[in-house]
């Protein structure tokens, strides 16, 4: 067995350290996902492990009149504990729909998102929301809108050698928002994903539009977005149909039983528009 | 490598392995049969402790994230007034726990009952999505709950009123 060195960084600067002597290293918070795979009894670790949960920084939650601010290493549960309304309704259904609560004690929202083999269940509500993440490594801290964390074949893309630190979600008034969970609870598959949108009108004419569908890829498509900009509420049959047909014609990489749930998802949120 | 922690209030010292899990430490090393290592990934709550105040499944973490911790297993939480409230509660309603689920069931409330000392029915049945054994009749776990949270709210009016 490989014997791992555990490294318990007390600071960001510190664990930037050591990510930047060991770029390989492990990130681990509640290590829910790392687990998951893992039948063995004993745990196999790569040969640095950095352990992130400790550090004060990144447990941190900020709420101000524009945003809601996150450390990486906040769990689930304590994000759904937070006062009423502080979080945005489409986040708090999708953490609800995360496993158990006693998993939720150990998932972070860090983790949730920085998860290497696929989209986890925030990933889609975060993209929706436009959320930015701030990346750290040696040469600084950027923040990245979420739905940058993608590479050119759709799946997770974090940038090798840095920490997820915070997450800053925009509190804006939507009119009309929905998340939906597909696929089991516990257990995410190739045929698990999520799906979340979330619209606004002024005066009755569609002001924004988002949608996002997240699994082992992510779906955001901002051309059709765009297109329903400007349309008149309740949508018209036409406009309906238009929207629908340019989704239905994306080239997208979800398979075929995923396709038709999006499809589904699709028209449900178009429906909620046209009434 | 060693680690320290409290654990059901006795300060602990112990030696583990990088990949060691902390079920099995807290199970063959200090003798805490209460703990159970079954499923390995924190879906049947037979491993169920609370590490520093939070319901965790030990089996998902790591035994090095102990270093410097309180944990309360079973043994140390059926010395406490409130696994009294819950078993009580318990009988109360005729609610029967099988030997797979009982800890996982009795933490699971305990749990509940901490941040909402009146859980409404369907709090009380997404705490129990911790355990994954369906033996008990789930309106019976409600009233079970109920009635604990009854028990638990004159406890404490009681005392505060001492």
């Amino acid at each position: 067995m490989l014997v791992s060195e555990i490294y318990t960084p007390k600071t960001v600067e510190e664990a930037i350290t050591v990510l930047s002597r060991y770029p390989d290293a492990l990130i681990f918070a509640g290590g829910t996902d790392y687990l998951r795979d893992q039948a063995d009894v004993e745990i196999s670790f790569p040969r640095e492990v950095l352990s992130v949960a400790g550090i004060p920084e990144l447990r941190q939650v900020n709420l101000t009149e524009r945003f809601l601010e996150i450390g990486a290493a906040v769990t689930l549960s304590e994000i759904l504990e937070l006062k009423e309304n502080a979080v945005p309704s489409l986040l708090s259904d999708a953490l609800r729909g995360v496993a158990s609560p006693a998993i939720r004690n150990l998932a972070t929202i860090g983790g949730n998102l920085a998860s290497g083999s696929r989209f986890m269940d925030s990933w889609a509500v975060l993209a929706c929301l436009d959320t930015l993440v701030e990346a750290r490594d040696e040469l600084g801290a950027r923040w990245i809108n979420v739905n940058r964390l993608v590479s050119p074949e759709g799946k997770p893309a974090i940038p090798k050698a840095s920490l997820l630190t915070r997450i800053r979600i925009p509190i804006d008034p939507w009119d009309i928002s929905a998340f939906k969970k597909i696929g089991p609870k516990n257990y995410p598959c190739p045929e698990s994903a999520a799906f979340a949108f979330a619209a606004r009108a002024d005066k009755g004419i569609v002001s924004d539009f988002r949608l996002a569908f997240a699994g082992e890829r992510a779906l955001r498509l901002r051309e059709i977005e765009s297109r329903l900009l400007g349309m008149r509420l309740p949508l018209s049959q036409k406009d309906r149909k238009q929207i629908q047909s340019q989704y239905r014609a994306t080239e997208d990489p979800l398979s075929p039983g995923l396709r038709l749930q999006f499809n589904a998802l699709i028209d449900g949120a178009l429906d909620l528009l046209s009434r | 490598m060693t680690i320290s922690f409290i654990l059901n209030g006795e300060d602990v010292t112990v030696g583990i392995r990088s990949g060691d899990r902390l079920a099995p430490i807290l199970r063959h090393h200090f003798g805490l049969l209460g703990v159970q290592t079954d499923c390995l990934h924190g879906v049947c709550g037979r491993c169920l402790i609370f590490l520093n105040g939070s319901l965790v499944p030990s089996c998902m973490v790591p035994a090095f994230r102990a270093r410097g911790g309180e944990i309360i297993t079973i043994e140390g939480f059926s010395q406490t007034e409130e696994y009294r409230d819950i078993v009580d509660g318990f009988r109360q309603a005729g609610l029967e726990t099988c030997g797979f689920c009982e800890t996982g069931k009795i933490l699971a409330a305990a749990a509940l009952l901490e941040k909402r000392p009146r859980p409404v029915p369907e709090e009380i049945l997404v705490a129990f999505s911790s355990v994954s054994c369906r033996c008990s009749d789930p309106d019976l776990l409600v009233k079970g709950v109920q009635a604990a949270a009854e028990l638990r709210a004159g406890r404490l009016y009681r005392r505060a009123r001492q």
